[in-house]
């Protein structure tokens, strides 16, 4: 690869970037998808988070900054929280003048792996636990419900500047450190994820019969004696096999709303 | 209770700047349970914000915008359901069941403009190639503005100006559709835990998800940390097994490469 034509390991961290460009960097990540739009997803604000950093590196230079611009112009959806490891990363590699294509191709093979990794741990293990948790409070009208959560989030948000400094550090060396543990770190937040929310649909899930057959009440004398909480596990089960059968969400919430309302009616539930 | 013009003017302002950071997912103060606080701050009763805001989270819990959906936007239906709940004192899981078209208004609303904002696309492109930074950086500004615009508009016209009519339904109602809504309200978090798990759910981690079920259902306490922890312990214990599995298995890789000359089949 062309890149092998740069490596002046001696004077490899003394460009003209400084801890504090790279702290900048990692804040200005916030604005990954200030430019959101169908059409290439997150480019726009990708490009922009870093057009400060490229005006340093580039300085005068209004072709390298062009051409690094329009390059950053081409369609990236990664994940929002973990981008300043990737913008780091570039960043260190742009910095030493590596090989247009060599930038390209990286960014083009981590922003995907990325993003799994994102979101399993940002949606589908943090915010079921954080959300659970602090929600459990919030619901018996804790002040405490509200301030976990935003606690936990702000310290989310302000990793952005390690995060960053992470990625310029490790450079090429955390290409492989992401694509060897990207399926553990993926599994073992699912584990966590998925055992978080069986909880929650035990807890949160409202659903209780009213009818009585007789004297017997189908819920207390039945149902609760088989297993608490049978039934909101089971009605997640039939809208999990909903999905599946490619029912959109969107009905899936008409069906919940239609459901309650005519179960209401009859004196069901 | 009626909400007052300047009520309705800083939920309006709250709702432009939780917008905008459910735009761009940063501080994550537009899930219900802040903005939903925040409202209630706002009205002056923060007991209900905070019941409220509890109670919308878990409804939101799995409608998350990871895979490219975007679902009904949770700072609208976060500050709607304290307003509802607020105006027309109905309980806040009703309440819940009312704001939900507001915040699929929004949904409607930002999904148009993920292709209207497409059209911008080629200007930047313009000011990449002329590396012109200024006029690049007047694309997202526009964009932000167009956005921040109008979730303080959709919040301002839903929470004061539609208020009488709003609560002229609610009294128009009869006492079974509020208690259905209410029902709804209450069972709505399937729909987002159904969603987590027709992304996560494989037949291998289906023990985990019973394990956190059995969990929650038998031990007597009001929270799900107690899950989470064993989901950790087991998260740990795969976590160990895979280092370890993986470096075994890089073993006998590196093994069957050097042995190919032969000798692999004596098991030396």
């Amino acid at each position: 690869m062309a890149s092998d034509v740069k490596q002046d390991d001696t004077d490899k961290k003394q460009g003209k970037l400084t801890s504090h460009d790279i702290t900048m960097l990692g804040l200005r990540s916030s604005l990954l998808q200030s430019a959101f739009s169908y059409e290439r997803m997150q480019a726009g604000g990708w490009a922009w988070s870093q057009v400060p950093i490229w005006k340093k590196i580039f300085g005068k230079d209004k072709k390298g900054l062009s051409e690094a611009m329009q390059d950053n112009m081409e369609f990236i959806n990664t994940s929002p929280p973990l981008v300043p490891i990737l913008m780091g990363l570039l960043t260190s590699l742009e910095e030493e003048h590596v090989n247009r294509q060599t930038i390209r191709g990286l960014k083009n093979g981590l922003f995907g792996p990325m993003a799994g990794i994102g979101d399993a741990i940002y949606w589908f293990t943090i915010m079921p636990i954080i959300g659970g948790i602090a929600a459990s409070f919030a619901s018996k009208g804790n002040i405490l419900g509200p301030i976990i959560f935003f606690l936990v989030y702000l310290g989310v948000f302000l990793c952005r500047i390690p995060f960053a400094h992470l990625g310029y550090n490790l450079g090429v060396k955390a290409i492989d450190v992401i694509q060897d543990n990207s399926e553990i770190i993926a599994r073992v937040a699912t584990i966590m994820g998925l055992t978080v929310i069986g909880a929650l649909i035990s807890s949160y899930v409202g659903l209780s019969l009213k009818v009585k057959i007789g004297s017997v009440s189908l819920q207390k004398d039945f149902l609760d004696k088989i297993f608490p909480n049978i039934l909101p596990l089971a009605f997640t089960f039939f809208l999990y096999w909903m999905l599946k059968k490619k029912v959109s969400p969107i009905v899936l919430i008409a069906i919940v709303f239609v459901l309650c309302i005519v179960c209401s009616f009859f004196g069901i539930m | 209770m009626a909400i007052t013009m300047a009520q309705g003017l800083m939920l309006a302002i709250f709702a432009a700047i939780a917008g905008l950071d459910s735009w761009l997912e940063v501080l994550y103060i537009f899930r219900p349970i802040i903005s939903c606080t925040i409202a209630g701050l706002i009205l002056g009763d923060l007991q209900l914000g905070i019941i409220a805001g509890g109670l919308t989270e878990l409804a939101f819990a799995g409608l998350t915008p990871a895979g490219g959906t975007q679902p009904p936007n949770p700072a609208v239906c976060g500050i709607m359901t304290v307003v509802i709940a607020h105006t027309t004192s109905v309980s806040p899981a009703t309440a819940i069941g009312l704001s939900l078209p507001f915040a699929m208004l929004m949904q409607y609303i930002l999904l148009m403009f993920y292709s209207i904002f497409s059209v911008f696309m080629p200007m930047m492109d313009k000011a990449a190639q002329e590396a012109d930074t200024r006029k690049f950086s007047r694309i997202p500004y526009l964009i932000m503005a167009i956005v921040t615009i109008s979730f303080f508009v959709v919040i301002f016209l839903s929470a004061y100006a539609a208020q009488t009519p709003m609560a002229a339904l609610v009294k128009a109602m009869p006492v079974w559709l509020i208690h259905g809504f209410e029902l709804a309200g209450g069972a709505l978090p399937a729909v987002g835990f159904a969603m987590l798990l027709k992304v996560l759910l494989r037949v291998e981690y289906t023990p985990y998800l019973l394990l956190g079920f059995v969990v929650a259902s038998f031990i007597n306490f009001s929270n799900v940390l107690p899950a989470a922890v064993i989901g950790i312990v087991f998260a740990m214990i795969e976590f160990f097994r895979d280092k370890k599995n993986k470096k075994l298995q890089d073993q006998i890789d590196e093994m069957k490469e050097n042995g190919v000359s032969g000798g692999e089949e004596d098991g030396i």
